[in-house]
């Protein structure tokens, strides 16, 4: 019997048919299907024991607190803390890729020394002995040795003002904030005590001026669940909100209505709502109440501040009769950007807070008493915001300050981050020997000689204490959520080993021991944990919380400590004087156009660039390619000739900066609105190179009678490229 | 298409007159769902969000001109358009709760349910997942990378759900009815104004159910006739009406 063709047909049809009945080409077609997708060297998941640990995420300038989820001890993903009332559960755009930082591209792998012009990664020893002789030879000399610090609400500031101080140094600056300029104008022009808050929580009605409360300005994500809590899905508003300023920013998409006033007549603008409640017999127990009366009165009458401003007065008046309709009015200045406002835009915020009673009021304006300080030699607080950086550099700059023999860099970034960056990048650069702390290879670092980075903010022991803008005191604990990726030193920590090393006695041996004599001293405060009872509701009697018995326990679960004291007020002045002088824009028609920068966090911080998984929140109006843009409206854009996706030119008086433009009504119009966070030109292949630098043409000019440094409502003429 | 109707149907209602555009929920999602960043992502052609933030405008000129912003998850449509193109039943809205599945080990790249989704929920890999040096190491444990040539998109972050009717088996609790809290995605949970609300359409005991009666309550494209379980709420007209693409001629 032989196999004929048909039998062999038989068989190969039949064998192919009786395949389909087993699972044979069902199992291969699965695992064809899975090994086409499984090649090497896409990623394996990694598993293990689950766990959270609660701490501080230090990428936003105020600090989000949160859960880091961690997998058998690797930390995976921020979670926001929803026991803690700094975040109450929220994230903001950059503390939710906090933990993916942890291994950014442009980590600093640990200490290294400039040789020539590339880094030689050193020992902690041999850095900490180079420093050491750095420093011995500055001891004594003030202006040798300055030190800048973008961390506002830490108290490592505490650490390192005091080891400068012992070394006999007084130039400690922090990057500027709109936390130091309002406490220049409560504690010096007003003659105030304690630091400036905003019950946001207990307000009906707040106006923001300037202020990007609901994107970048004070503690955001606080500000944003302030803001969600008094809307109540589906339900009629308890508050409203009301946006003032030059961009229909973020802030003001969600308020109710959005009033547009040129970034240079925000305090004509304050001034001008004063006058109202002026005129209907509102006034404020201080000696310069008559002055200042007689300010408003004559020179910020509606029709003045009208030519100031641009403003109708009907839109003035009707604004400030929802001011005095409201029960709990609040008012919030600010600039738009959170730095370089002035103190006048300050001044008349206060002032006009004052008028409507708003002092130490639930829902109003909150003097709270100042932070207590553990380290002794340290500076004071209202002394360490009370120094301003930008004066301080240009003065260097100009010859008018001594350049320092040594520049110490702590969480900074003033090379990119500071207004008219390229001449302030130059006064930087002449200093002879500079010492970064920065956990990443940031535009300051790459122009120091020496790199001692500190770990990022989830490997370390760090703390907030009441960032500008929260209208409670509160204070948060970050603990190290793992071991630091890289060999990096917390800079506290190595200020103290190196302060032992130079026999400098700065009462501590670590930062821990720092942090806890610090909750030891709140603990004597008194004050409370914020899961008992929200410490808005304590403050507008709603609620009543106990003491916290240990603070530094409960800190360590992730408790924030609040305390709802007030400080009353014994010698307010209104600082007419002052303010008549310096709230009048004075135009420049060489520079036509007023910059409003705008602060995302979703594209960076002031010391932060964007972490590569916030590049997907860009939107191509924002960034395309390599080109960054810039927003005008129509009506700009038809007096300029400038059509959508030109190529245009910037120019300040002090830089220039290149943009593409996009158009849109969200601006007013002799406003270009441009981004901040781009035309970084260190950090990684994520960020270096895409779009130009904003704070290139961001101008200083000085406030007349304040002398304060003033860089909002910069100014530019604009052309086609 | 083919209407798919559960005893719970997961849903989110997404107050617009809330969200202030800020990114949280993009970037928590790609967290927690492993989507490796992009050197270019300007190049929106290439990158992968399965949240995605919109601006809309109600193209007034200034002063008149308003914003507001839209985020955009998967509809989880209750009579999707992406199930019945695809060939190799890769999508499928057969579980309880409604979540329109992703089987990407079955999924061929060719990009059907992409064309068919009218809500661009749908992205292609183009390139391989490549994170930086290191970043690996925070993959999150319960959702693989995908490789190129292969479709994703949101999936409530299917995995939490997963794991909430787990612990509801475990704590002897109903797995179709556990409290809310337990399943949470990503993006509800990170969202700093609270715009995203997140549970049980069909339960009472869940705040959505509520919020889906609101007047203010609307659904994208809705007489598609897609059954998007995830709403939207906004007091402002305008958003309502583009919520729905009307034309210009056409009365509301």
């Amino acid at each position: 019997m032989g196999l004929d063709r048909r039998g062999f047909i038989h068989l190969i049809v039949g064998g192919a048919v009786g395949t389909l009945f087993t699972p044979i080409p069902w199992k291969f077609a699965d695992d064809l299907s899975i090994w086409t997708q499984n090649w090497p060297w896409i990623p394996r998941l990694k598993h293990g024991e689950e766990a959270r640990t609660a701490t501080i995420s230090k990428m936003c300038a105020a600090g989000c607190a949160v859960n880091i989820r961690t997998v058998g001890g690797r930390p995976v993903a921020a979670e926001g803390n929803p026991n803690n009332v700094l975040s109450q559960g929220g994230l903001c755009p950059l503390c939710a890729a906090g933990v993916q930082m942890m291994y950014s591209p442009s980590r600093l792998p640990g200490p290294m020394k400039r040789e020539n012009d590339s880094f030689k990664q050193i020992t902690w020893d041999e850095a900490a002995a180079l420093l050491a002789d750095k420093l011995n030879a500055t001891v004594g000399k003030d202006g040798k040795l300055a030190m800048i610090s973008g961390d506002e609400s830490g108290t490592i500031n505490e650490v390192l003002s005091g080891f400068a101080a012992a070394l006999g140094a007084t130039d400690y600056y922090l990057m500027p904030g709109d936390g130091q300029t309002s406490s220049r104008v409560w504690t010096g022009l007003m003659g105030g005590e304690g630091q400036i808050g905003f019950d946001l929580e207990n307000a009906d009605l707040t106006l923001f001026i300037g202020a990007d409360a609901l994107e970048s300005w004070g503690p955001t994500v606080r500000n944003q669940k302030a803001f969600s809590a008094s809307r109540p899905g589906g339900e009629k508003p308890k508050a409203s909100y009301i946006y003032a300023g030059p961009v229909q920013t973020r802030t003001a998409a969600v308020s109710d209505a959005w009033v547009p006033v040129l970034p240079e007549g925000l305090a004509s603008f304050t001034l001008g709502l004063c006058y109202f409640l002026v005129k209907n017999g509102a006034s404020v127990d201080t000696r310069d109440f008559d002055s200042f009366k007689n300010l408003v009165m004559s020179h910020y009458t509606p029709d003045k501040v009208e030519k100031l401003v641009g403003l109708k007065p009907d839109t003035l008046q009707d604004l400030s009769r929802k001011l005095a309709q409201a029960k709990r009015p609040l008012v919030v200045v600010g600039s738009e950007f959170g730095q370089g406002g002035g103190q006048a835009l300050q001044a008349a915020g206060a002032a006009l807070n004052l008028l409507m009673g708003r002092l130490n009021q639930p829902g109003g304006m909150i003097a709270m008493p100042e932070a207590p300080k553990v380290v002794d030699a340290a500076l004071d607080r209202k002394d360490l915001l009370a120094k301003d950086l930008v004066s301080y550099l240009m003065n260097m700059e100009k010859g008018r300050a001594a350049t320092p023999d040594v520049l110490m860099v702590y969480e900074a970034n003033p090379v990119y981050a500071l207004p008219q960056s390229e001449a302030m990048a130059k006064a930087l650069a002449k200093i002879p020997f500079k010492v970064s702390f920065s956990t990443y290879m940031d535009e300051t670092a790459a122009l120091c000689d020496l790199l001692l980075p500190t770990p990022h903010s989830l490997e370390r022991f760090d703390d907030v204490y009441t960032p500008h803008g929260l209208g409670f005191s509160a204070w948060a604990l970050a603990k190290p959520v793992s071991k630091p990726a890289c060999d990096n030193l917390n800079s506290a920590d190595f200020t103290l080993k190196l302060a032992k090393a130079m026999n400098i006695d700065l009462g501590f041996e670590d930062f821990e021991s720092v942090l806890q004599a610090k909750a030891e001293q709140l603990g004597a405060m008194g004050g409370f944990f914020a899961d008992e009872a929200a410490p808005w509701d304590v403050r507008s009697g709603a609620a009543s919380a106990e003491a916290a018995s240990d603070v530094w326990d409960g800190a360590q679960e992730g408790k924030a400590w609040c305390s709802v004291a007030t400080v009353d007020q014994r010698a307010l002045r209104l600082g007419a004087e002052v303010l008549a002088k310096a709230a009048q824009p004075s135009p420049d028609v060489s520079y036509p156009l007023s910059v409003s920068p705008t602060l995302q966090l979703n594209v960076g911080s002031q010391k932060v660039a964007t972490p590569p998984q916030n590049l997907t929140t860009i939107r191509n109006t924002e960034l395309r390619g390599k080109a960054s843009f810039v927003q005008v409206c129509g009506q700009t854009a038809g007096k300029y000739g400038l059509s959508e996706g030109a190529m245009v030119k910037l120019t300040g008086p002090r830089g220039e900066c290149a943009a593409k433009v996009h158009i849109t009504e969200r601006v007013m119009p002799g406003v270009v609105e441009a981004p901040l966070g781009f035309g970084h030109s260190a950090w990684d292949a994520y960020t270096r190179g895409k779009g130009d630098n904003t704070y290139k043409i961001l101008s200083v000019t000085t406030e007349p009678g304040t002398g304060e440094t003033v860089w909002t409502g910069s100014k530019v003429k604009i052309a086609k490229i | 298409m083919t209407h798919h109707e559960f005893k719970v149907k997961w849903g989110m209602v997404i107050d617009l007159d809330k969200c202030t555009g800020c990114g949280a929920c993009m970037v928590a999602c790609q967290v927690e769902n492993n989507v490796a960043p992009m050197n270019d992502a300007s190049n929106k052609l290439r990158t992968l969000t399965w949240m995605l933030v919109y601006e809309l405008s109600n193209h007034k000129d200034f002063p008149e001109h308003e914003t507001a912003f839209l985020p955009r998850p998967c509809m989880q449509c209750g009579a999707p358009s992406c199930v019945p193109v695809c060939p190799v039943v890769a999508t499928d809205k057969n579980e309880e709760g409604g979540i329109v599945s992703q089987i990407y080990p079955r999924c061929i790249g060719c990009r059907y349910c992409m064309a068919a989704c009218p809500y661009h929920a749908r992205y292609f890999n183009w390139l391989d997942p490549v994170f930086p040096k290191g970043m690996d190491k925070t993959l999150t444990p319960e959702v693989s990378p995908r490789p190129r040539g292969v479709v994703e998109k949101c999936s409530f972050c299917h995995t939490r759900l997963n794991n909430a009717r787990q612990r509801a088996r475990a704590e002897d609790v109903d797995p179709l009815d556990f409290p809310v809290e337990w399943y949470q995605p990503a993006c509800a949970e990170a969202c700093p104004t609270g715009a995203i609300t997140f549970g049980d359409l069909n339960n009472p005991k869940h705040e959505v159910n509520r919020l889906i009666k609101s007047p203010y309550a609307f659904r994208l494209l809705e007489r598609l006739g897609t059954d998007p379980q995830v709403y939207y709420m906004s007091r402002r007209d305008w958003v309502r009406y583009q919520g729905d693409n009307h034309l210009a001629h056409e009365k509301h």
